[in-house]
């Protein structure tokens, strides 16, 4: 039997709030059926609420990171900066071949004055170049250096596949035991599909390729072990993860989890690269067991490059059919990802559009001798989009539709008013009405030109209950919030103090968060954008606790029940009487010496999930050279409640900075004869500088659900946008990234041939 | 990188000195001179040279002075790029220099980067800066950007080495007509700054200069251009910081609207700065209009021979050929 939808009884509560209290929803049984009715409770009733947002103070308003002093004048210590009594210093040597084995003398190295101890660090099969082979420790970095140098490793070099051409070609070396090119989806019937593009009025293919982006995060990979012999050990971390460590150095320094703590007090960026101890983590250990001295060791950044993951590359052959409308019937694809040793994240094809279209993916990876990739910034779907929105334009070109038209059509009806109101808006704020080439690009012979691409982004964002919090007032009034949660640079920090100083009443800097150490309370790795909305209802529940438990203590002096209270800035009054009031500090000296002690969980009904983007992007092409300028990029982009809204348009800008560097910029390069990295620099591995930033424009959606996670939707529209306003202002087509000035000459040229 | 003697001579007798004799060709790696470091130090951390001295300039005095006489202009090899960049009477009478100066990579690099180290820096091809890639230049046998991944290489002059000159000074200053003084145990020599820089098929292909392992280049003297309208056109293809893609150098003497004399330099396509003397001679008595870039252009590439990835390089070098022209026809 289908359920009845519940029914509202009105829709606005039938008068104000009295104070202190408020009106909630609650689900009733009226005459037999399950009716929600309005009733009014005791504001704290029911657990913590975000409660109104025009009524914000500090959550929901713009405010500047209160580690950002600390950041910019180089007091804040990274894992990189930490200098212990006794440190030594180590290194890491890499294989200098893609495949074979090797054998190691270390005698050399150890013969060297200063040098501590050398270590291989595996049983010499090479099958990824640049793997880690040995490490050394030495007093300091230069004689670590030299240690490496000395190491004599003799490799039995054997036939390698660096490039996915090679290891795809026939009688290839072998990369993986069950075959370089692996099919990975199941279904192997197009027969649906291959029908329906026959019935198409219309096709449109094209292959689009993808190359590997590297996180290029600007502290390196690696650690400081602090164990010195005994029974405890701090590891100080670059991670994403402050509880991912642990217990994995737990198991090296063969120790128990409880015994090591981990520190991560600020960390250099990690975009997905950073879970765990990896090599570089246990050869730390490894060297400080042996030692019995606390080991510095970060990558440097050439072996950043070669084995500390990336994003994987790919391939993708798309066919759309179209009927005589524009909307598409059909999808053939072939999808191929790049993922080195390892097959890459998924690429999501077909990628939000498509709706009602008969769909066949052939979804495939090919193995290359190069390190694994590792998750970066919306796995897959940067990808996904890259290809797939360049496929909408040209179905828009094909069909001489309208770039905005061919995505109305062509999104699904539940997804259709969000993206067709973002996209509306982007076009309203980069200057879509003005454009003249909305249905066809510009072929005219003018020197510069400008274009104008769209695309757009999902992502869950969703939290979950991992993470404990705990808010302790002291009896001087002093405030600290406690959680082993890490800052990643966005923001984290902060909104612990604001979410707690909102809720008791205090100004930002009465409130110290302590984070980043494992012996606080236990959070999630920071991943898939799931840390705010997993930590900030956490963190409100705390507060909301410590309030209460407060007001236990404050009610008494004020002759009145807890629940009749209410905070103010900087005092505790009668909700009902404000002028009955007693200050912070006079409230905290009746706590004792003991202070009080509060703790908080995940509250599923403070955060929520699922966003959505739209992203554009205004190019200028100048034909003479080639080169792309982008003039304009603009985001819209829904999130729910905005924990800081200085914070959020950070994430969003650097998204978009993030997007635009790998759509003309980022390409990792391999010599397939040589097997060597050619760009493992960040001289010849281009990243965007200041002026390839064009003048950016983000708004939000204030949306009413609780708070999202947005961080990884903030990266995924961007450079589809950039490459799509190339072929919009000078007709090129440039079927693989980045998309760069010598790939559109080579296409105006074909252009001009073709007439 | 590999330890080494640090010394500091305040002459330039001194530093010849400390240099290997004129004939120790293989061993003259030994010694060297440092500048503003910005490429030695590369060169020293990547273990492309392992010397056993290094001999600092800055202790000898005058090295970086930067004087203008009658339009003139002695350039010290010590002059940093942000001093030529920022001289507003250089700027006013040898465009090309000052903008070439100011193109060179990022603020950091222009404060600290010198003259003669700009002028005297190895490539940036990514073979020849990896340690493992023992190429021609490193000694080896092979040129491997000639049959791998040659988007950033020589379209002209190539063989047997394909590298391209990464100054960009050099084609600025050669369009300038300028000179090199050159301090060596021998006393001092004097060369046309467009034969101071090498072909890898005329001198070792493992230099790019005729500068002996005894010689230091100390002073680069630049003549007056009174009349004369020039500018330094580069394409970066990161325009944060970046080596030229190409780069053209170009500087016009125009009389009644036309041309009446030209100097043409090219950049970032051949082992050395590219001079275009067809190209020049062709401009002469023309005015510059959209055949006369066509023209030029076609001049200017001539002979030109790409590589499997740098064919680009040829419509973008007339490209920017044609933005060089007409920015000075019209300024």
């Amino acid at each position: 039997m289908a359920l009845e939808p519940l029914k509202f009884q009105d829709e606005k509560p039938p008068r104000p709030a009295a104070p202190g209290k408020k009106w909630i929803r609650v689900t009733k049984a009226v005459n037999g059926i399950d009716t929600e009715v309005w009733e009014e409770v005791s504001d704290d009733a029911g657990g913590p609420q975000w409660g109104p947002r025009d009524q914000m103070r500090l959550v929901s308003r713009a405010i500047p990171r209160v580690d950002g002093p600390d950041k910019v004048s180089g007091r804040a210590m990274y894992s990189s900066d930490m200098r212990l009594p006794g440190m030594v210093y180590a290194r890491v040597l890499r294989s200098r071949v893609p495949c074979g084995t090797v054998k190691l003398d270390l005698e050399a190295a150890k013969a060297i004055p200063g040098v501590l101890a050398v270590i291989a660090l595996n049983n010499g099969n090479i099958d990824w170049l640049g793997r880690p082979i040995a490490a050394v420790a030495a007093t300091t970095p230069e004689l670590a250096e030299d240690g490496l140098r000395a190491i004599v490793a003799t490799y039995e070099e054997q036939p390698f596949a660096v490039t996915p051409e090679q290891s795809a070609a026939e009688n290839a070396p072998k990369v993986n035991s069950r075959g370089n090119v692996r099919t990975l989806s199941k279904n192997t019937d197009s027969s649906e599909v291959d029908a329906a593009l026959g019935k198409a009025a219309k096709r449109v293919q094209g292959t689009w390729k993808i190359p590997v982006q590297h996180h290029a995060s600007l502290e390196t990979h690696g650690v400081v072990v602090d164990y010195r012999g005994g029974a405890e050990a701090t590891i100080y971390a670059s991670t994403q993860g402050t509880f991912t460590i642990p217990g994995d150095a737990a198991g090296r320094l063969g120790l128990q989890g409880g015994q090591v703590t981990a520190v991560v007090e600020h960390m250099g960026g990690g975009f997905g690269s950073k879970f765990g101890m990896g090599i570089e983590g246990d050869a730390a250990c490894q060297l400080a067991k042996e030692l019995g001295r606390p080991v510095h060791l970060m990558l440097d950044r050439a072996t950043e490059f070669h084995a500390a993951g990336n994003r994987s590359g790919g391939e993708h052959t798309l066919e759309a059919g179209l009927d005589d409308k524009g909307q598409i019937v059909a999808i053939k694809g072939r999808v191929t990802r790049h993922g080195g040793v390892g097959q890459g994240s998924g690429h999501p094809i077909p990628y939000i559009y498509g709706r009602d279209a008969k769909v066949f993916v052939e979804d495939r990876c090919i193995h290359t001798h190069t390190d694994s990739s590792r998750a970066m910034r919306g796995p897959g779907h940067p990808q996904a989009s890259f290809s797939m929105e360049a496929l909408m334009d040209e179905c828009a070109y094909a069909s001489g539709l309208d770039l905005l038209e061919i995505r109305r059509i062509n999104l699904a009806d539940n997804r259709r008013e969000l993206y067709m109101r973002q996209l509306e808006r982007c076009a309203a704020l980069i200057g879509w009405d003005k454009h003249p080439f909305k249905n066809a690009p510009d072929l005219s012979k003018s020197e510069l030109k400008v274009g104008i691409g769209f695309a757009i982004a999902r992502w869950g964002g969703g939290g979950n209950g991992q993470c404990k919090v705990e808010v302790r007032i002291a009896q001087d009034g002093s405030v600290e919030v406690l959680s082993g949660t890490q800052d990643l640079g966005t923001g984290t920090r902060t909104y612990c103090a604001s979410i707690v100083a909102e809720e008791l009443g205090l100004e930002l800097g009465a409130v110290r968060p302590r984070i980043g150490r494992s012996t606080f309370g236990s959070a999630n790795a920071s991943g898939g954008s799931t840390t705010s909305p997993s930590l900030s209802p956490s963190v409100k529940h705390a507060a909301h606790n410590a309030r209460l438990a407060l007001f236990e203590k404050v009610a008494p002096l004020l002759g009145v029940k807890p629940d009749e209270l209410a905070v103010g800035l900087g005092e505790i009054h009668v909700a009902a009487k404000p002028s009955q009031k007693i200050a912070w500090k006079d409230a905290c000296a009746a706590l004792g010496p003991a202070g009080l002690s509060a703790q908080g969980e995940w509250q599923a009904h403070l955060a929520s999930s699922d966003v959505g983007g739209a992203q554009a992007a205004k190019v200028q092409v100048d034909t003479l050279t080639g080169e792309i300028k982008v003039l304009d990029m603009v985001a819209v982009q829904n999130c729910g409640l905005l924990l800081n809204r200085m914070a959020v348009k950070s994430q969003l800008q650097g998204g978009m900075v993030q997007a635009l560097s790998y759509g003309l910029f980022e390409e990792r390069v391999l010599d397939p004869d040589l097997g060597l990295f050619l760009n493992a620099n960040f001289e010849d591995y281009k990243i965007a500088g200041v002026r390839e930033i064009p003048r950016m424009q983000v708004e939000f959606e204030d949306d009413p659900r609780g708070v999202i996670g947005m961080a990884e939707a903030a990266v995924i529209p961007g450079h589809s946008a950039i490459a799509n306003a190339v072929r919009n202002a000078c007709g090129v087509r440039v079927f693989d990234m980045p998309v760069t000035a010598d790939k559109v000459l080579v296409g105006l040229e074909a252009l001009r041939k073709k007439g | 990188m590999k330890n080494f003697t640090y010394v500091m001579p305040t002459s330039l007798e001194q530093v010849v000195e400390l240099l290997p004799g004129p004939r120790d060709l293989k061993t003259r790696d030994r010694v060297k001179v440092l500048a503003g470091g910005q490429d030695l130090l590369g060169e020293l951390k990547e273990h492309l040279v392992e010397p056993e001295q290094v001999v600092n300039l800055k202790g000898v005095p005058g090295l970086a002075a930067l004087t203008q006489q009658a339009g003139a202009w002695q350039i010290g090899a010590l002059a940093t790029l942000a001093a030529l960049e920022e001289n507003a009477a250089l700027r006013a009478s040898h465009t090309l220099v000052a903008e070439a100066a100011g193109s060179v990579g990022s603020t950091q690099i222009r404060n600290q980067g010198t003259v003669g180290g700009n002028l005297c820096q190895r490539p940036r091809c990514w073979y020849y800066r990896h340690e493992q890639a023992v190429c021609i230049k490193k000694g080896g046998a092979e040129c491997f950007a000639y049959g791998g991944l040659n988007k950033y290489n020589a379209i002209l002059g190539g063989g047997p080495s394909y590298i391209v000159h990464p100054s960009d000074l050099a084609p600025a200053l050669v369009a300038a007509g300028a000179t090199a003084l050159i301090r060596g145990k021998k006393g001092e020599r004097t060369v046309e700054l467009e034969r101071f820089f090498t072909l890898p098929s005329e001198g070792a292909v493992t230099r790019e200069n005729v500068l002996a392992p005894d010689e230091v280049l100390v002073r680069v003297d630049v003549p007056a251009m009174a009349g004369w309208k020039s500018t330094y056109v580069k394409f970066r293809e990161r325009s944060s910081y970046d080596f030229a893609l190409a780069a053209v150098a170009a500087a016009l003497r125009i009389e009644g609207g036309k041309v009446a004399e030209a100097r043409l330099v090219l950049g970032g396509v051949a082992p050395v700065p590219w001079r275009c003397e067809k190209a020049e001679k062709a401009l002469v008595g023309r005015k510059i209009d959209a055949e006369t870039c066509r023209v030029v252009g076609e001049l200017a590439l001539e002979g030109a021979e790409p590589l499997a990835h740098n064919a680009y390089k040829l419509p973008l070098a007339k490209g920017l050929i044609t933005k060089a022209l007409t920015k000075l026809a019209t300024a």
